[in-house]
């Protein structure tokens, strides 16, 4: 079973992605900030993170650069606002494979996970 | 569903309280009360967003559904977006997860309405999908119909719908109630579902009226604009006109500014009079008349206004034809007919001795002897080509030993009045 990490300071968004790909039969963990998540990367070695950009405490780009360290294979698809779509370049550059924009619309975000894991949701 | 039929028990206030049974499932009879009570509640619910909140509140506590949520079309967007969701841990869908835009399969199957998979009370059921896409005949017929069939699946997947609700006012798609499974598994009984259909239709009619009401007060926001703006426009023009008067007559300067404002400062003082309660707007046409009442002046010869030196008879003559004028000028703006009558007589005197008409007491209009008495008290305290500027106190002493015969004494009296309380000559540019 292929494993997703969640990273994303709101429960309720943790809870419903989490649900939303378990449902589509993948093993699904949630980290609610930076920490937890390189802790939970580090110990399930997840085939893909969800990584929300903007977060309070370490934000996303830091979490990314620790993940990148633990694990040059790990694919880590950004989740960003409109607005901080800018910051997309310097997550590219730090090994991010892809993104997607909040608000998180269901068709993208079944899209853009399926065709990164190369798998038909 | 029997929904009109047999006599509805009187409005239950306690909207969210109706009883469940011991089965989670309400009795047809609470139905019945409780659509009652619901569609009088949206009735006061000013914005759609409340509503909304207040539908999802209710199908959640009342009926056991592991998720409910609507989405409704948002003009700005173009699209259909969440606005509510609950349910248990996980499949309550975050506010802003979900945007289906017109295009969209589970739009369309509603929007083009062309659709059998819907049944007759208009509810979208997901069982009937799965059906259509076992149908062989289907698949091998219809193949459009097949592909359009498995993308309104994957939308209802997405949603974990069971059934969609459409809300319409007249023919517009104005929303979707998105109910999932039930808690026990259970299909959705037919009582349920007119349920439902009854809550959207009641739901819809609020939505579209919080609408109309929206762009109404919209309307009515833009034509308030436009008025002030235009008022504005028209003020500031009558300002300028007046400007203009007063730079052609060197003695006059200022003149019409200072009456204007004498004008508004005895108008003060005149509160309760009955006359003033047969103006349409009082306050606007004293000021509108106040400012226009020398434009007349405009078809005075140069050579006569600036005379240094007393004017001839003839001379006289012609200056006392701006009153008439000035009316004359104003005569063919339908909205300043009564701002034209009060030009035409601020040179009227009480007793009958004024001109151009003679009128006497009364018959003069109420702003034409508040004029008259502004316009000679500031007159008099000005340097006039003929003679010497008289002090403030000579000119109030002729005021009042003119009250009754030039002056309405009633004007006067307000004059001295707004005098003493320092109206007259305070925040003024001094002549």
């Amino acid at each position: 079973m292929q494993k997703i990490l969640v990273v994303d300071d709101e429960h309720e968004i943790c809870d419903f992605v989490q649900a939303f790909f378990k449902e589509r039969g993948f093993h699904v963990f949630t980290a609610l900030n930076g920490d937890e998540a390189i802790s939970i990367a580090k110990k399930e070695k997840p085939e893909l993170v969800l990584l929300d950009i903007k977060m309070k405490g370490m934000d996303g780009l830091a979490v990314l650069k620790h993940i990148r360290e633990l694990d040059k294979f790990i694919k880590i698809i950004m989740v960003t606002a409109l607005e901080d779509q800018d910051k997309m370049h310097e997550a590219y550059k730090l090994g991010a494979i892809d993104y997607i924009t909040k608000p998180l619309i269901l068709d993208y975000l079944e899209e853009t996970v399926g065709r990164n894991l190369k798998v038909a949701l | 569903m029997d929904q009109q039929g047999g006599i509805l028990p009187l409005g239950n206030p306690n909207l969210f309280n109706t009883q469940m049974t011991k089965n989670g499932l309400i009795q047809k009879q609470d139905y019945q009360t409780f659509l009652e009570a619901a569609s009088r509640t949206m009735i006061r619910f000013k914005k759609p967003e409340h509503l909304i909140k207040m539908i999802v509140k209710t199908i959640d506590e009342q009926l056991k559904i592991i998720h409910t949520a609507v989405l409704l079309y948002k003009e700005e967007k173009k699209s259909y977006i969440l606005i509510d969701s609950k349910g248990t841990v996980g499949l309550k869908i975050p506010v802003g997860f979900v945007r289906l835009n017109v295009d969209n399969p589970l739009i369309r199957i509603f929007s083009e309405k062309s659709s059998f998979f819907i049944s007759e009370t208009g509810i979208l059921n997901y069982d009937d999908i799965i059906v259509g896409l076992r149908n062989r005949n289907i698949l091998e017929l219809q193949p459009d119909l097949y592909d359009n069939l498995l993308s309104v699946k994957k939308q209802m997947d997405l949603l974990k719908a069971v059934l969609c609700v459409p809300c319409y006012f007249k023919r517009d798609l104005l929303g979707i109630l998105v109910l999932g499974e039930k808690v026990n598994g259970e299909n959705f009984s037919r009582e349920e579902m007119g349920f439902f259909v009854t809550l959207a239709n009641d739901a819809a009619m609020a939505i579209a009226n919080a609408q109309l009401i929206e762009n109404l007060q919209q309307r009515v926001e833009e034509i308030k604009e436009l008025y002030i703006r235009e008022h504005r426009i028209f003020i500031h023009t009558a300002i300028a006109l007046a400007a203009a008067i007063d730079a052609r007559d060197p003695y006059t300067h200022g003149h019409t500014e200072r009456v204007t404002n004498y004008c508004l400062a005895i108008a003060k003082e005149l509160d309760g009079v009955p006359e003033v309660s047969s103006y349409k707007n009082f306050r606007e046409t004293l000021q509108i008349s106040a400012l226009l009442h020398d434009v007349g002046k405009i078809g005075i010869p140069d050579y006569i206004l600036s005379k240094n030196g007393r004017l001839s008879p003839e001379e006289f003559e012609e200056i006392k034809k701006h009153s008439l004028i000035g009316a004359t000028i104003l005569h063919p703006i339908k909205e300043l007919s009564d701002v034209a009558r009060e030009i035409r007589h601020h040179q009227e005197c009480f007793d009958g001795s004024g001109y151009p008409d003679g009128l006497a007491g009364n018959d003069i209009p109420l702003i034409a002897r508040i004029i008259a008495v502004a316009d000679a008290f500031d007159a008099m305290i000005t340097t006039r080509p003929y003679r010497k500027k008289k002090s403030v106190e000579e000119a109030i002493r002729e005021l009042k030993s003119k009250s009754g015969t030039q002056f309405d004494p009633i004007i006067v009296s307000a004059f001295l009045l707004a005098y003493e309380k320092g109206n007259i000559l305070n925040n003024q540019k001094q002549p």
